[in-house]
């Protein structure tokens, strides 16, 4: 369970780009690994389903895709496991992932019904004040 | 009255007494209010007994009109000359003069009591302090409102007045807003001597809006003037004497009064205070926005108080020409049904009948395709109650680009006279019903259909014994009037000159015709209204310099509706229907629309049109949205956000605005700013905001002439639940208690 990640510490720091890449890809699929987990201890079989996290999971790595310096990839890369390693041993609550991953972001879900129309539609889907 | 005006008055007072104090100019440094900083100077000035003293302006701004310029009277405050006419009081001079004399049982609306003698002041040459707010003033007085001698008085009542109030201020809802609190805070001692038992008060019960706690009461006998002099009920009175006085209801009654919560704001300490707000929070939590009043025509103006996103209370704000400072028991209390029944998210009613919540872009794109697949004239939408200018002007733009001219408002009943403003709006004004002197009211009881506009034509009667005619059911009026007949054979007799009461309406210099907006309902309402147009040509009741043909509408938005000429080609449409638009109309009939049609409901609360509607579009409150309304005087004003939007609901006017763009016909306008625009080119009115236009011609003289005889069919009673007329007010818990005893 958990402790396929409990035990990460802080590798040494990357020698190069590709290195830091990998370990990226590295840190995505322990990720992918504890979803089960995650949707297990948060109960959010309701609200979002495996594959949907994964793509949240995978846009919050692209989120940072213009990052090319070794060291700040290696930087994110702890924060991001230190953050897993805190979903993944309970530290966090339910609504913690809910408004942090789950919710509010239709843009990233929606993709394929991508919204055609005016500023003022657009905004009008997303909330009332605008 | 502030704690902190009293506070830094008793401040500034200190300083004037130090004024040959060497150390005053550092004193000075420490105030920074303006009003401290002129005071300040005054004081200096009054060392040098020169004429030239500086302005003083008068407390709050207020002013004084001489009816006779001759009765002018000269008096001195503090060494000031004012000015002020004959007959005004000690009190009102010092106020002129920008003295705020302390008080508690003298209020500017109510007659003179003179019971606390918290506002005692020293007049030179009279051997004690008088009670300033009944001592008229006279020619040359010279009134010292600082003197030691009327602060050693004031220290005095003080010290009474809280010999037997309970010291029960942490749990007091008044706390904080307390006048008591306040003034003993700036003119009380500083410490008690009192070491007997204080007196307790049995509670009475006042019915489901005011709590009172009787211990608390300083026998000021506002609330006993308000019952009998505003409100008209003799139902509260003062019991005993001295140590056992007591305010009360002389047999256990309740009050029945529609202006009862007013009492609340009036009652100086924590006696009485609102039932639905106790314990609720405190009033330094809250924030006021200033707003305005949905639930009937008169748009009074009230302060929204909220925490968060929940509205708290309701209170009156100050508007002289609309609701003076009260208002009326429903738009008090009613906001609890902001909290219940609401919708929240966008709905669409499944094959089963039931209702499943729904993105706003799946509600949206469901509506758009359903509107395109019917034909232009099976379109139809009708505007409800609370309904906002802009949302109108949107759903009108909407369904008009959608080929449909079937959109009305509801209530106004077929074919509405829409075109004349002077045809439906009161010509007179609310203020200017105080000017008249005859009245005939015709088919409304103003008590239930607008209780502001009932507590004016009061004042009225009550000032100059006006004459009250009343055409309509048998009512409860709380004022003199003559019950003329039901129905309209009574007005034919009227206009012909055969009824008794024709020679009070023809020897009346103003007289004032007022037509209840019930009457838009009935079918021979062309020959009723050609009938109160002849008695108003005969009495010429409408002359150029007076205008005494009124209608008196009922709810919020039916002037705004009128003025933008939301008026149905035939209101028949319904009955053949295939998609009908409603927007928070709950009062419509919807059993009359074919069981194959679509019903869109926009709205805030799940009330009547629900059980009809396909698909739910959750609108927000008047509380959450700016909304321009226009009253039954035809004064424009808007309402203004006060607490955040209820779930994913949206206004009014963007939800039509968004639909319109997936239904592929975009309105033109995205932002409130534009849709005003919009609005200005179809009544300008409406975009003169806080202003009464009065209509530009009078209708009587336009109308074409109407051959048939009314009906024999009496008046019917319009609003038989004051209580509950809209959806907000059906889905609120305190109207439903109030009902409840309306019933018994
Ligand atoms: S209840 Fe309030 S308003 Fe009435 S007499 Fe007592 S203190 Fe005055
Ligand atoms: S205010 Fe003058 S006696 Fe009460």
């Amino acid at each position: 369970m958990a402790s396929s990640v409990k035990y990460l510490r802080v590798p040494p720091n990357s020698a190069s780009l590709a290195e830091a890449r990998r370990r990226v890809f590295e840190f995505f699929k322990t990720a992918c690994r504890s979803i089960p987990t995650i949707m297990e201890i948060y109960h959010l079989d309701d609200v979002v389903t495996p594959s949907q996290l994964r793509s949240i999971v995978a846009s919050e790595i692209r989120k940072n895709a213009q990052v090319t310096s070794p060291k700040v990839i290696d930087m994110m890369l702890f924060k991001g496991t230190e953050e897993l390693n805190l979903i993944v041993e309970h530290s966090k609550q339910r609504h913690h992932i809910l408004g942090q991953y789950v919710l509010g972001r239709e843009d990233s879900q929606d993709i394929g019904t991508k919204e055609q129309g005016s500023e003022f539609l657009k905004n009008f889907f997303r909330s009332n004040y605008f | 009255m502030g704690l902190g005006q009293l506070a830094s008055r008793a401040l500034l007072r200190s300083a004037r007494l130090a004024a040959s104090n060497p150390h005053h100019q550092f004193r000075r440094a420490i105030v920074t209010t303006p009003e401290l900083h002129n005071s300040a100077e005054s004081a200096a000035a009054e060392a040098h007994p020169e004429p030239d003293l500086p302005k003083r302006n008068p407390v709050a701004g207020a002013r004084v009109h001489f009816p006779n310029p001759d009765d002018a009277i000269e008096v001195f405050v503090d060494g000031y000359p004012v000015k002020v006419p004959k007959g005004m009081t000690v009190l009102q001079a010092c106020l002129m003069a920008g003295v705020d004399i302390p008080r508690f049982c003298y209020h500017d609306r109510l007659s003179i009591a003179g019971n606390c003698r918290m506002c005692l002041v020293e007049v030179e040459k009279s051997p004690k302090p008088v009670a300033s707010c009944a001592m008229p003033a006279l020619p040359g007085m010279k009134i010292k409102t600082a003197t030691p001698l009327a602060k050693k008085a004031r220290e005095g009542v003080m010290e009474f007045l809280l010999m037997n109030h309970p010291l029960d201020c942490p749990i007091c809802d008044q706390g904080g807003e307390c006048d008591l609190q306040d003034q003993s805070m700036a003119f009380g001692s500083d410490r008690g001597r009192f070491t007997e038992t204080k007196r307790s008060v049995v509670d009475k019960n006042l019915g489901p809006l005011v709590k009172t706690v009787m211990t608390r009461c300083i026998q000021c006998t506002r609330c006993v003037r308000f019952a009998s002099e505003i409100a008209g009920v003799q139902d509260l009175g003062v019991l005993g004497r001295g140590s056992g006085e007591e305010i009360g209801t002389y047999v256990e009654r309740l009050m029945t009064s529609e202006l009862s919560g007013n009492v609340i704001d009036i009652c100086p300490v924590g006696a009485l205070t609102s039932k639905p707000f106790a314990f609720k929070a405190r009033n330094w939590e809250l924030k006021g926005t200033e707003s305005i009043d949905v639930t009937d025509a008169v748009g009074s103006n009230i302060r929204i108080d909220s925490r968060g996103p929940e509205v708290m209370r309701i209170v009156p704000r100050l508007n002289e020409d609309i609701n003076e400072e009260w208002i009326s028991d429903k738009t008090r209390f009613f906001y609890d049904g902001l909290k219940r029944q609401r919708l929240n998210d966008p709905m669409i009613r499944g094959a089963d009948g039931r209702f499943k919540a729904v993105s706003w872009h799946d509600a949206l794109a469901v509506v758009a395709e359903v509107i395109h697949k019917v034909k232009p004239e099976e379109i139809v939408g009708v505007a409800g109650k609370l309904s906002d200018a802009e949302s109108m002007i949107a759903l009108k733009d909407f369904l008009n680009r959608m080929g449909s001219e079937n959109i009305w408002y509801e209530g106004n009943g077929p074919n509405p006279n829409a075109d004349l403003r002077s045809g439906y709006i009161m010509n007179t004004s609310i203020s200017g019903l105080e000017k008249a002197d005859v009245f005939l009211l015709v088919g409304t009881q103003p008590r239930v259909e607008a209780a502001m506009v009932n507590a004016r034509i009061r004042k009225t009667v009550i000032a100059t014994n006006a004459k009250v005619g009343y055409v309509g059911p048998s009512a409860d009026f709380n004022y003199d009037h003559e019950h003329l007949g039901t129905g309209p054979e009574t007005l034919t007799e009227l206009a012909e000159g055969r009824h008794p009461f024709y020679s009070a309406l023809s020897n009346a210099k103003n007289p004032a015709i007022i037509v209840g907006a019930g009457i838009f309902g009935r079918k021979d309402k062309d020959a009723i209204f050609s009938v109160v147009d002849n008695i108003a040509k005969k009495i010429n009741a409408v002359r150029p310099d007076w205008n005494g043909l009124n209608m008196l509408l009922l709810n919020a938005g039916q002037a705004a509706a009128l003025d933008l000429g939301l008026v149905a080609e035939s209101e028949k449409s319904i009955e053949s229907a295939k998609f009908v638009y409603v927007m928070g109309a709950d009062d419509e009939n919807l059993d009359r629309v074919p069981d194959d049609a679509f019903v869109v409901y926009q709205g805030h609360h799940g009330d009547r049109s629900v059980y009809r509607a396909n698909v739910i579009l959750p609108a927000s409150a008047f509380t959450e949205k700016e909304g321009t309304y226009a009253n039954t005087e035809g004064c424009a004003q808007t309402t203004v956000p006060a607490v955040p939007t209820v779930g994913d609901s949206r206004d009014d006017w963007k939800i039509i605005r968004a639909l319109s763009e997936v239904a592929r016909v975009s309105l033109p306008y995205d932002n409130l700013s534009a849709i005003r625009s919009r609005i200005g080119t179809v009544a300008p009115n409406l975009l003169r905001v806080d202003e009464r236009e009065p209509a530009a011609f009078s209708t009587s003289a336009l109308r074409p002439e109407v051959k048939e005889k009314p009906d024999a069919a009496p008046f019917t009673t319009v609003v038989d639940n004051f209580y509950m007329t809209d959806s907000i007010t059906r889905a609120s818990k305190i109207m439903a208690q109030c009902s409840a005893l309306l019933k018994k």
